[in-house]
């Protein structure tokens, strides 16, 4: 907000702090730092946290995580949120090695029949929430049990048959990308990355995106088309999860129904610990993508501490309130008076 | 238009949780068509003590969405699968299984679990939904820290709850009492505070209401109603089990926004969840009693919960009068 000072009086400088607040604001500084203390914290505690090979499966699974969240990070942008992004990579993951491997359909048929599915159940998604002005959570919470189930019925629960051979290399760990020492997938994911941070940023359609969540009405007075933003939004929401759940499937070589679960709440957690506000219309992909180095950083650090399930469950609860409160707290109601 | 369906008019317009009893008594009667005994004498104290946790979960997801601000707390189940495990694992083997230590521990557990949730939300001011993400992975890794594995036997005195307590179902003692606790509320000034800040927290605090204070509370509430909650539930499953928590917290916030709670804050209450959590028993009861299979299930489940929120928000916007100059809704308030 821009305050103009009154004639007469003299326009006071900005202290420091709210100078360091201005440019946190716009720079994701804490994060790059907490990408790196976490990095440095692993190398000089845990023996071969720093080797190419275990940074390179963080980055793997890190790609998987940033890929997802992608999505969540878009409708997180109009203030909604999709919780339907683990059914849906659970569904693309065993439509892929069920009618890949199992039914013998072209890899390209595969492809066009589960973008175009994850693409409508996406626009559902957002139809349903705008135009009935329901909260996304729970709409997105209903379509995605619907797809689930549908995906039961039609397998009968049985997953038979495997991803194609490349996508298992494609995701490998091992691999790497020509000249540049790092595998594949992650290549990809720094390009998808440019591409969704261009979007968003460079283009009427990212304009059009951070305006229906800072203000629909305005942004409709603004001739913006909220509903097909939103409905757009969540398809695209869906498109991520749905290329998640495909590269996964070279990870997990079958298809696997639950393989989604995971990514439920963690998607949420890592657009968050990036500082993209889930009241709409402040963040960017580039936090995500930070977010998700940081979460995957953490989760690698916990194991090498050898703790069990269960405490790196507690210790990622902890890290999380922790992360979040030292740099996304929302304003005090005296202050949005 | 007749008298009586002038009033049914006013009754489906009046309520938020209209829409969620119409469904309930339609769901009521094609159970009772299908399986007439499930509520008979003989099997309502059993039938109820299934759906009693559901009920409880939903209860007490209820006032934290009320209060508005983005308000939410999906810690709600595995806080009483903790409560839960708790009982089982460590108050059970200390000779604090009887039922006054157990009912007091596991309750002030639970309201000290909400506290901490109220504390993050309005003082250190984190999004409800990551507050509360925080507990969850807390409360869950504790659970399993507590018992890795399912097991124990629940003490007879809580077990006697799946059955009744001189022809009253025990079940429906446990929801009783954070019903009778809410509706002793709903008779104070605290009350018309909450909904007066989940509607408009700005208005609220600009009228002299502590905003902070009166949205903390409700996530000790909702921590008091889960620890009833992980009681039922140990009535139910008779051991403890940590994996079972986390899953009733999607469920618990379903049943909610059945109930026609607004969840932007402000409008609903717990009659609204309860019908919510009751019809989504008994969607699964009949799916389950007709032998549909459980792919199905989830089909069918989801079918009519999607169809169940557009048909809610109808009612809701097709009678209300216009707020605004612009059309639609609005969810984002400038800051």
């Amino acid at each position: 907000m821009s305050v103009t000072a009154a004639p007469g009086i003299q326009e006071r400088r900005p202290s420091a702090l709210a100078i360091t607040r201005r440019v946190l604001a716009r720079v994701p500084l804490l994060q790059v730092a907490g990408v790196f203390a976490l990095f440095i914290l692993g190398s000089t505690t845990i023996s071969g946290y720093q080797s190419a090979s275990s940074v390179r499966s963080m980055l793997v699974l890190a790609t998987f995580l940033g890929v997802a969240a992608a999505g969540q990070t878009i409708v997180v942008l109009l203030a909604g949120m999709d919780l339907s992004l683990p059914f849906i990579i659970g569904a693309a993951n065993v439509l892929v090695s069920q009618l890949y491997g199992g039914d013998h359909w072209p890899f390209w048929a595969v492809a066009i029949f589960i973008t175009v599915g994850a693409l409508g159940a996406g626009a559902l998604n957002g139809y349903l929430a705008n135009r009935f002005d329901i909260h996304p959570l729970i709409v997105t919470l209903g379509v995605g049990t619907a797809i689930a189930g549908g995906i039961l019925v039609w397998t009968q629960g049985n997953f038979t048959g495997a991803a194609p051979s490349w996508i298992d290399s494609f995701v490998s760990s091992g691999r790497e990308t020509g000249p540049i020492p790092l595998p594949p997938v992650v290549v990809f994911w720094a390009g998808f990355a440019i591409v969704v941070t261009l979007i968003l940023s460079k283009t009427a359609i990212g304009r059009r995106l951070y305006a229906t969540g800072a203000n629909q009405p305005a942004a409709r007075l603004g001739l913006v088309q909220t509903r097909r933003v939103w409905v757009g939004a969540f398809a695209a929401s869906a498109f991520c999860a749905a290329l998640a759940g495909v590269l996964l499937a070279g990870f997990s070589g079958m298809g696997l129904y639950n393989i989604g679960q995971p990514y439920l709440f963690t998607s949420v957690a890592c657009v968050v610990i990036g500082g993209t506000s889930l009241l709409g219309a402040r963040g960017d992909y580039v936090r995500t993508v930070l977010g998700a180095l940081v979460l995957i950083q953490i989760q690698t650090i916990l194991i090498g501490y050898g703790f069990d399930v269960a405490a790196q469950q507690v210790g990622l609860g902890l890290v999380i309130l922790v992360m979040v409160a030292s740099y996304a707290r929302e304003p005090s109601i005296r202050s949005r008076i | 238009m007749s008298r009586a369906g002038a009033l049914l008019r006013s009754f489906l317009l009046g309520r938020a949780y209209s829409f969620a009893a119409v469904l309930f008594v339609a769901l009521m009667v094609a159970n009772l068509a299908t399986i007439p005994q499930f509520v008979s004498p003989a099997n309502i104290a059993g039938t109820l003590a299934v759906a009693a946790p559901f009920v409880l979960a939903a209860i007490a997801s209820t006032p934290s969405v009320l209060s508005g601000g983005g308000g939410i707390d999906i810690s709600i189940g595995p806080l009483l699968g903790f409560a839960n495990v708790l009982f089982i694992s460590r108050l059970l083997p200390n000779g604090l299984g009887g039922p006054l230590p157990a009912i007091t521990i596991v309750l002030a557990l639970s309201i000290i679990v909400g506290a901490i949730n109220g504390f993050l939300v309005v003082v250190v001011r984190l999004q409800p939904i990551v507050a509360t993400l925080g507990s969850y992975l807390v409360l869950s890794g504790l659970a399993l820290e507590l018992m890795p594995q399912p097991g124990g036997t629940a003490p007879s005195w809580i077990v006697r709850f799946n059955g009744s307590f001189a022809h009253i179902p025990g079940a429906l003692i446990l929801i009783a009492i954070p019903v009778v606790i809410w509706l002793a509320i709903q008779k104070t000034a605290y009350y018309r505070a909450l909904i007066a800040v989940g509607g408009a927290e700005r208005s609220a605090f600009s009228a002299g209401v502590n905003v902070a204070l009166v949205r903390g509370l409700a996530y000790v509430l909702g921590g008091l109603f889960a620890g009833f909650a992980g009681l039922a539930l140990t009535a139910l499953v008779q051991s403890g089990d940590p994996t079972l928590g986390p899953q009733y917290t999607l469920i618990a916030i379903t049943a909610v926004a059945l109930g026609g709670t607004s969840l932007a804050g402000g409008r609903g209450g717990i009659a609204g969840s309860i019908l919510g959590a009751l019809s989504i028993f008994l969607i699964q009861n009949l799916l389950s009693a007709l032998n549909v299979s459980s792919y199905w299930n989830q089909v069918v489940y989801g079918g009519i919960l999607v169809v169940s929120l557009v048909i809610n928000a109808q009612a809701r916007t097709l009678f209300r009068r216009p707020a605004s100059l612009v059309r639609g809704p609005a969810r984002v308030e400038p800051t």
